[in-house]
């Protein structure tokens, strides 16, 4: 009898149709949900045209900055011969682990109206609107865009710089005609990425924003304040946006990037004067960076900044009493949920798509599982309360896990693919042949080879399931509400130092996970050739 | 006639002693992929203990043959039997077939040991038993210095003979070889041809082997099969290919080929003026 081969057509349809459910269905309802009257009406109040510039305005310089950032400290990393580099990257990451809200949180307490760094050196500035928010969305996204840009300065070729040297090629004219055309699509893609990231956050707005109103931050407050959902559906279109079309050009990258062999590894030359500066330059940014950690540290353990400066545990005791431990034990078992099925269900996904015949149902579900890329968070969590309301998982913390475990999904599984793509393409051919079936391969060959990526997927699961306040915000009930969510209703209760403390935690807990699968990775081999 | 005589030491035909036995029965192939035909009515038979080579450029339709001849694709019409027994419903792993690719496609986190045994182990041998048998098909193929290495801290060499000996221990009755050694050195090239002949000995395997290069046909193979295009341009000895070519592709791409390569070198022994 013919054995059918490794292609499993009706488990990637089963699959493509779990997916479709999960995402495409719930979007659905969101345009289905946008009324005529609702659009026509933010147009003529000319309501839509000021937000929509707003944050246009904000995201623009924002992203601009946070590139320019990204692209000196990637440099200084991969360019310099300074000591601690190892150190740096891990500490530029640091802003990953709290919530975007966080570091609105940080910069009021830093240099609000009675702001420690305000009170300290005696300045004031107008720190709530555009500047306050600019700052914020940089120190969020400024990592992001470092990692995605650190790994291109990484891979590129030395022998064209050694040619332009040979030719007596200024610096400046080998930057922009050998580095710039080498990471150009990368660049492109941290741009997009970045700017989505800012234009579609509701958090750092929310806290230091002031009077200006940016697009998410209208969608959160008629969402959760008015509960007025179409209203809401209509800007969650207009935030869709910007991620499709970097979705699309993502897309259209992967198509045409045939990856480069490199001949040769970057040589760094000596100089003294460019290393101190680097050296110099990551020092400023590490401090600014915690700066607000500092801030959140001190203000929970003290008595009442700025009033009494005494020593305390009344605020942690406090933060306690409202509930902290309880919402802690929300986010841990939503966190390590979400990061145990959505590892395994990327990782199998990817298997998959990566190790099986390429038919159609492949491909699609190849696609299909990348769409979460191009969905802000924000809207998939109004799309799912438009789609889940009133069905028996909606309040459950299984809500929460699942909105989390699409949010981010695509990450981990695009980690899973190109992990598992980068073995032998005949290993399945030798496994039909030997009798070896797809089930022995997985677990006796890919998943004892792949433990690094398994690590890195979970803990990237693990830590966004801790920070986000997007997708979570509007499924969450008292009952059911991470530690996250709690900085927002802290905040607007005014309990500024149990906010500085709920930033705290988190940070530490998503700090311990990254120690712990840092140590764990030494462990593990990675074996693809 | 100095350059044919020269061609055809080249070659040093064994075949035709004792080699009577119809192993493979292959009739009428035909394949085609997104409406491109890429075999084109495919018969031919190969005896047992024989060496045949499959030789072609790149894109001619070998390696689609012999992914059919194994299972890991299915042709659109046409016949394969082995021993007499049409084998074409068969799975890969039920054909009593082996392959090895050119690109070893080794087990990474297994040893050298691991990978030859581990397929033994699922077919229900004896884990010792299992073990026995890899053992001594790495002993026979030279590899017992190396059991407990990676694959990663082996030679492109070292790999290849690893590949082979994890298809040998599962003793198949037709070992197809895919261009086995192109991805070898130039060096390692020469070691490897020997020992390929060496192992087909040793083993009494009867074996199909694809490849681009004229040289390696005419050195391994009791018969060549030139392809082309989809097409079987011509099955016979390596020497009566040389002598009588049977169409102008075949006098191009194998007579002329090895006429121009060996010239120079012919011209210095003064062999030919």
């Amino acid at each position: 009898m013919r054995k059918k081969r490794f292609a499993y057509p009706a488990v990637k349809l089963l699959l493509m149709i779990l997916l479709f459910i999960s995402v495409i269905c719930p979007l659905g309802m969101v345009v289905a949900t946008i009324q005529v009257e609702d659009i026509k009406e933010l147009i003529e109040a000319g309501q839509l045209g000021r937000m929509l510039r707003h944050s246009v305005i904000v995201t623009s310089i924002a992203t601009m900055i946070s590139i320019t950032l990204a692209l000196l400290l990637a440099w200084c990393i991969n360019r310099s011969r300074m000591r601690w580099k190892g150190v740096f990257s891990v500490l530029f990451t640091i802003p990953m682990l709290i919530p975007s809200i966080s570091h609105g949180m940080g910069l009021v307490i830093l240099l609000g109206d009675n702001g420690i760094l305000s009170n300290w050196l005696g300045i004031k500035i107008p720190l709530y609107g555009y500047l306050g928010m600019i700052m914020g969305s940089v120190l969020y996204s400024f990592p992001v865009a470092f990692l995605m840009l650190t790994d291109i300065f990484q891979y590129e070729d030395y022998t064209a710089y050694e040619a332009a040297r040979v030719l007596g090629l200024s610096k400046a004219k080998q930057f922009w005609t050998i580095t710039i055309p080498n990471i150009k699509k990368t660049l492109i893609s941290t741009i997009f990425a970045v700017f989505t990231l800012i234009f579609t956050d509701y958090g750092v707005p929310l806290v230091i924003g002031g009077k200006i109103v940016t697009l998410p931050l209208y969608m959160y407050r008629e969402v959760v304040g008015q509960m007025n959902v179409s209203k809401g559906a209509v800007i969650g279109i207009l935030l869709l946006l910007p991620a499709v079309v970097a979705f699309a050009l993502d897309l259209k990258q992967e198509e045409t990037t045939n990856s480069s062999t490199i001949t040769k590894q970057y040589v760094v030359l000596k100089n003294k004067r460019r290393d101190r500066f680097a050296y110099l330059f990551c020092i400023v940014t590490v401090i600014i960076i915690s700066l607000p950690v500092l801030a959140f540290l001190y203000l929970s353990i003290v008595k009442q900044y700025p009033i009494d400066n005494r020593l305390s545990l009344n605020h942690i005791r406090e933060a306690f009493q409202l509930g902290v431990g309880r919402y802690l034990k929300n986010s841990l078992a939503i966190a390590l949920t979400t990061s145990f099925i959505g590892t395994a269900a990327a990782y199998g996904i990817a298997f998959l798509t990566a190790r099986s015949k390429r038919t159609w149902t492949a491909q699609a579900l190849h696609l299909i599982s990348m769409v979460s890329l191009a969905i802000p968070g924000i809207v998939l969590g109004l799309a799912y309360v438009l789609f889940f309301r009133g069905s028996w998982i909606y309040g459950t913390l299984m809500m929460l896990v699942l909105v989390n475990m699409v949010h981010f999904f695509a990450s981990p599984y695009l980690l899973a693919y190109n992990s598992l793509s980068k073995f032998n393409r005949n290993l399945e051919d030798v496994a039909a042949t030997l009798g070896i079936c797809p089930w022995h391969m997985l677990k006796d060959v890919y998943l004892k080879c792949t433990q690094k990526t398994m690590l890195e997927m979970f803990s990237y699961i693990f830590v966004n399931a801790m920070v986000t306040i997007s997708a979570v915000s509007f499924l969450a009930d008292f009952r059911t509400m991470p530690l996250s969510l709690l900085i927002p209703q802290f905040d607007s209760q005014s309990l500024i130092e149990s906010t500085a403390f709920i930033s705290i935690i988190i940070l530490t807990v998503n700090g311990l996970v990254k120690l712990a699968v840092f140590f764990l990775k030494r462990t593990v081999p990675d074996v693809t050739t | 006639m100095e350059v044919l005589k020269s061609g055809s030491e080249l070659t040093s035909s064994r075949f035709g002693n004792g080699l009577s036995e119809i192993k493979l029965e292959v009739s009428h192939i035909q394949k085609q992929f997104d409406g491109e035909e890429v075999l084109k009515d495919i018969s031919f038979q190969v005896r047992k203990g024989e060496f045949l080579a499959i030789l072609g450029l790149s894109g001619c339709g070998k390696t689609t043959l012999l992914r059919i001849l194994i299972g890991l694709e299915h042709q659109d019409s046409g016949s394969i039997k082995k021993d007499g027994k049409e084998i074409s419903k068969l799975a890969p792993n039920e054909r009593g077939m082996g392959i090895i690719f050119q690109n070893y496609a080794l087990f990474p986190n297994m040893t050298v040991l691991e990978n030859v045994a581990y397929a033994l182990k699922l077919k229900k041998e004896t884990k010792a038993s299992a073990k026995k048998i890899a053992l001594h098909t790495l002993e026979q193929i030279g590899m017992s210095e190396h059991l407990n290495k990676k694959p990663r801290q082996l030679s492109g060499g070292q790999q290849q003979r690893v590949a082979i000996a994890r298809t040998l221990a599962m003793n198949p009755d037709i070992v197809l070889l895919d261009e086995p050694i192109s991805a070898l050195d130039v060096t390692n090239r020469e070691i490897m041809k020997q020992e390929l002949k060496a192992i087909q000995k040793k083993f009494h395997s009867t074996m199909i082997f694809i490849t681009h290069e004229q040289e390696e046909a005419f050195y391994l193979a009791d018969r060549i099969m030139v392809m082309s295009e989809g097409r079987m341009e011509q099955l016979d000895t390596p020497e009566n290919i040389f002598k009588n070519p049977a169409n102008s592709f075949v006098k191009d791409f194998v007579v002329a080929h090895l006429e121009q390569k060996y010239q120079s070198l012919l011209k210095c022994t003064g062999r030919i003026s």
